[in-house]
């Protein structure tokens, strides 16, 4: 239904609930019409109402009913003389002003249209209501040019405010018309004369094409714009997940008494954009915040602005705001403690290991929580360092399930592949979050293959590989491969080993090609040669090669038929074929 | 209207050439198939490639019986499809349907698969291509000028789905004006209507279903959903009549219209009222749901495929082989059909029990026949505009695509009557 539409079924149901005793009664005389109308009897329904209207010629539903039915039966002539006489009759009535207006437009006679639109502008000089019924009946049958020049002389006639009358009209009619630049120039033009119309204009601007974003967007945040379009602007730009340009036309903004409300709002839309820039902008806008209002507001709005930065990876703003937080005398001791914990978070983050593990035992206020978070946070950033010695003692001693499978990692980084195994079957399958538990279980598949209980070149390989130096790990693996049985382990070795080539991509594409061809080749009963040739595919899917990973994924699903790799096989198989749609 | 309306002169019932000489694959179709969609199409490419094959009627839920080829097993095994090498058991097998409401049909000849659709129409938009492509069977894409200028006589079988063949665009020009796929729409087919000489889209549109009508009437297959179904019925009977708003050909419908359709030329309904209010999209009361009618809208149920007999009503018990005989419903724009706009020669194929419509109907016309299923999308029952499209590979066992298929595979089993 469009938005007239509904506008104008709005309209009159809150011309029907909002009339008096006598007008329930009018309303209650029409309920036959009304059911007629529902199941779709138009001309039954049309015959109550008109009967409804020859007693009460000013019977404002039944002559409402007789619009919505005479329209659809293409008899609407017959509703003209109707409602002359109900506007003779009672010619302070805005409804029956508004609904010849609609039947005027309806009958496509505009010049009469005009005529009786102007004649009601003339006896209520300072009303905006004859120009608005009359651009909005035009509009409803998308005379788009017709309807422009009724506002625009409403807005000439009425003046003041700075050509801001009739804005809102002026936007959705230039919406409909799908002119967004000019709907975005009469929304900033509404939002500047009540700003209350900003969540509605900038719920309307979101919808534009992504063609015309950058048009919308530059009408809304030129310089000349008024702050309060800018920051619809803002609004609209953060929705449309381009949030540093967003934040860019905020912080033009700043300074004025709606400051405060503004960048709430703005942080808080911003909270659902999970990008890096997202979470900066998010973070920058709450520090601004923070500068505005109350300390008890200000310091929970720090702490939030401080992981939302850390989460940007911004630790120098993040320090920034923790210095004024830590420093803060006034601020609560809860405040302190999710500040001493974020401090910590970016001394870890920012490499200070030392500095982190001093201020950690000295740590009291810190939530227990934050504190294990913090130590296996600490601890990891040891590993990523080869400091594995330094990365056991920091757990301590807590026997959590995310800390058991941590030292299952440093055992296996040891080379001590039995207890690895055994820490992570005492963790479980649910330890931390998905995607390290699933690493965990990979990694669990791999090593039961493997006979012997430690490999200090695998671990060593696996180090290379946790410290994020993936093409030295590569080729570590690949030498660490060479010395186990190649169906006790070998093959899964050099699978990772392709796997992590083919994650690097451009030249290493073809080391991991050699990998996988390996692996294929060897064959043997475990799941290594299955998962090689889809990895293969993938490869190949990935670089447009789609003809050539067919056959691949053809001899894997022929070939091993029951693995566990076959469905999703199958899956890219029709998607190499152009069998299923990408969604 | 169901049970032995139909005739069963589709097939030839001379004893068929059987599979039993050489060993088969049977490809069961209860739930022990792993792939029921992918399972049609393996059966149509062996009938494509020559082989012969049967279709086993309500046994195991519908069973088709291919030679047991090391190509044929290759097909399955890729794609996931279960198949059960049979010799000496299939005397059993005879023996069983011989005994019960079962059959065996065999499929001969792979038809020729036009599919009804504009040129830019993503595949995803339209069940039946997707059904298609999933399963692995080809088809041509056609649209108003092969229509027109008389390339349908090349196929066997014709798909037409969400067309609006009242030209009204299905009634979204009002409702979506502003939209950049809507302004496409209509640009589209007003040049077209242009380019074939048309003074308006309700014009060409009419045309266009004039030709289908014939195209069917010379022994044509007609399988049409959603909107088309409606629509290309109130289309042939308002030949002569203007059903189109004036947002279509600048004509406001005819006053009259109602009273001045000519149901004689329509192929499956009769007696309907237009829906005239163009702000409601919807066409007729041919539809039962009238999804988008605000209060007139009805809710989902489930429908009931008809129990047929095999051995004396072989063509619509080869629409309704299935392994469910209840399947949950779903909307499009024409969602169902009403009981009382049905011709009287229709047959229902299924229905929902008490509910005032029906789901899907068959006929036949002159030499063809034609099958009209309701909704848009059987795994997307609240199909909106701009909704993902459906990945089959998530639904291998979708009953309601099912019935798609059904009607790809039945024209194969026709033998005589094929065109050539």
């Amino acid at each position: 239904m469009s938005r007239s539409l509904n506008w104008t079924i709005v309209t009159s149901l809150v011309l029907v609930l909002s009339a008096d005793a006598a007008g329930v009664a009018q309303g209650q005389a029409i309920g036959p019409g009304f059911e007629l109308e529902r199941a779709g009897r138009y001309a039954d329904a049309a015959s109550v109402y008109f009967t409804t209207v020859r007693g009460d010629p000013t019977n404002l539903p039944a002559l409402l009913g007789l619009e919505r039915t005479l329209f659809v039966l293409n008899r609407l002539p017959e509703l003209l003389p109707l409602v002359q006489n109900a506007r003779a009759r009672l010619p302070e009535s805005v409804a029956l002003r508004s609904l010849e207006l609609r039947v005027y437009a309806g009958l496509n006679q505009l010049d009469s249209l005009e005529t009786i639109a102007r004649r009601w502008a003339a006896a209520a000089p300072q009303s905006e209501q004859p120009y608005r019924e009359w651009g909005q009946a035009l509009a409803d049958h998308r005379m788009w040019d017709e309807a422009r020049r009724a506002l625009l002389t409403g807005r000439r006639t009425l003046g003041g405010n700075g050509g801001e009358t009739l804005a809102i009209e002026l936007a959705q009619l230039e919406q409909r018309a799908g002119n967004w630049e000019a709907s975005a120039a009469e929304w900033g033009r509404a939002v500047t004369r009540s700003p209350d119309v900003g969540p509605t204009a900038a719920s309307q601007l979101v919808d534009a094409p992504a063609a015309v974003h950058d048009q919308v967007a530059r009408v809304l945040t030129a310089p000349g714009a008024s702050a309060r379009a800018r920051r619809l602007g803002a609004e609209v730009l953060l929705t449309w997940g381009r949030p540093t340009e967003a934040w860019a036309a905020m912080q033009s903004t700043l300074g004025d008494s709606e400051t405060p409300d503004a960048l709430r709002r703005f942080a808080d839309l911003a909270g659902a954009l999970t990008t890096t820039e997202g979470h900066r902008v998010r973070g920058l806008a709450l520090t601004r915040w923070a500068d505005l209002v109350p300390w008890q507001q200000a310091s929970r709005a720090r702490a939030e602005a401080v992981r939302e930065l850390l989460e940007a990876g911004d630790k120098v703003a993040a320090r920034r705001v923790l210095e004024g937080l830590t420093t803060d005398s006034a601020a609560p001791a809860e405040a302190h403690a999710i500040a001493e914990a974020a401090l910590l978070q970016v001394l870890v983050a920012d490499g200070q290991l030392d500095v982190a593990q001093e201020r950690l035992t000295r740590a009291t206020a810190i939530t227990a929580d934050d504190l294990a978070a913090l130590r296996l946070a600490l601890s990891q950033a040891r590993v990523a360092r080869g400091e594995l010695d330094r990365a056991e003692t920091v757990l301590g001693e807590d026997s959590s399930v995310a800390v058991v499978a941590q030292r299952g990692w440093i055992a296996l980084y040891r080379g001590n592949l039995k207890a690895a195994m055994d820490d992570f079957r005492l963790a479980g399958p649910y330890a931390t979050d998905r995607a390290a538990a699933t690493e965990r279980t990979a990694m669990m598949a791999m090593l039961q293959r493997i006979p012997q209980q430690s490999s200090p070149d695998l671990g060593a390989a696996l180090l290379t590989l946790a410290r994020g130096d993936s093409v030295a790990a590569s080729n570590a693996l690949r030498r660490a491969a060479a010395k186990l049985p190649e169906q006790g382990g070998r093959l899964e070795v050099l699978l990772l080993a392709g796997q992590l080539a083919a994650q690097k991509g451009g030249e290493h594409d073809q080391t991991a090609t050699a990998l996988f061809d390996e692996v294929v080749r060897a064959g043997g009963e475990g799941a290594a040669p299955a998962a090689a040739e889809l990895e293969w595919a993938r490869l190949l899917v990935r670089r447009g090669q789609n003809a050539e990973a067919i056959p691949h994924l053809e001899h894997l699903i022929l070939t091993y038929p029951n693995s566990a790799f076959v469905p999703e096989a199958r899956r890219v198989l029709e998607r190499a074929k152009g069998a299923i749609p990408k969604s | 209207m169901s049970g032995l309306a139909v005739s069963a002169r589709w097939l030839d019932f001379q004893p068929p050439n059987r599979l039993t000489a050489v060993p088969s694959l049977l490809i069961p179709m209860d739930d022990v198939q792993t792939d029921h969609l992918k399972a049609y199409g393996l059966t149509y490419r062996a009938i494509q490639a020559g082989l012969k094959a049967e279709w086993l009627l309500n046994y195991r839920g519908g069973s088709f019986l291919i030679p047991d080829l090391d190509a044929l097993r290759r097909d399955a095994a890729l794609n996931g499809i279960r198949t059960e090498p049979v010799d000496s058991a299939m005397t059993a097998v005879r023996g069983e349907i011989e005994a019960n409401n079962m059959d065996a049909v065999p499929l001969e000849k792979a038809s020729k698969v036009a599919v009804y659709a504009p040129p830019n129409a993503a595949p995803w938009d339209d069940a039946v291509t997707m059904a298609l492509q999933y399963a692995g069977i080809s088809f041509t894409k056609i649209w108003d000028s092969e229509v027109v200028n008389g390339s349908l006589k090349d196929f066997d079988w014709l798909h037409l789905h969400h067309e609006d063949f009242t030209g009204q665009y299905s009634k979204f020009f009002l409702i979506y004006s502003g939209m950049s796929w809507l302004a496409e729409m209509v640009q589209r087919n007003t040049d077209m209507a242009r380019r074939l000489g048309f003074a308006t889209v309700p014009d060409l549109k009419k045309a266009v279903a004039r030709g289908i009508h014939g195209y069917v009437e010379n022994g044509g297959f007609l399988f049409a959903m959603c909107t088309a179904t409606e629509t290309i019925d109130l289309a042939l009977a308002a030949e002569k009549v203007d059903i189109a708003a004036t947002f279509a050909d600048g004509t406001p419908i005819d006053p009259d219209a109602d009273t001045k359709l000519d149901w004689a030329k329509s192929f499956a309904f009769t007696g309907a009222h237009l829906e005239n209010n163009p702000l409601i999209a919807s066409f007729s009361d041919i539809d039962g749901h009238q999804v988008n009618s605000g209060a007139r809208r009805q809710p989902l149920g489930a429908f009931k495929l008809f129990n047929f007999s095999a051995k004396i009503d072989p063509v619509p018990t080869m629409l309704v082989q299935n392994h469910r005989q209840v399947i949950p419903d779903f909307y499009g724009l024409t969602t169902s059909f009403t009981r009382t706009h049905l011709k009287p020669g229709a047959t229902i194929l299924a229905d929902e029990e008490g509910a005032p419509w029906v789901k899907y109907v068959h006929g036949d016309l002159g030499k063809g026949t034609w099958t009209f299923f309701g909704g848009h999308d059987p795994e997307d029952p609240q199909h909106q505009i701009g909704d993902p499209p459906t990945d089959l590979s998530l639904h291998p066992h979708s009953p309601g695509y099912r019935l798609i298929l059904n009607n790809v595979l039945f024209p194969a089993a026709k033998k005589k009557e094929l065109k050539t």
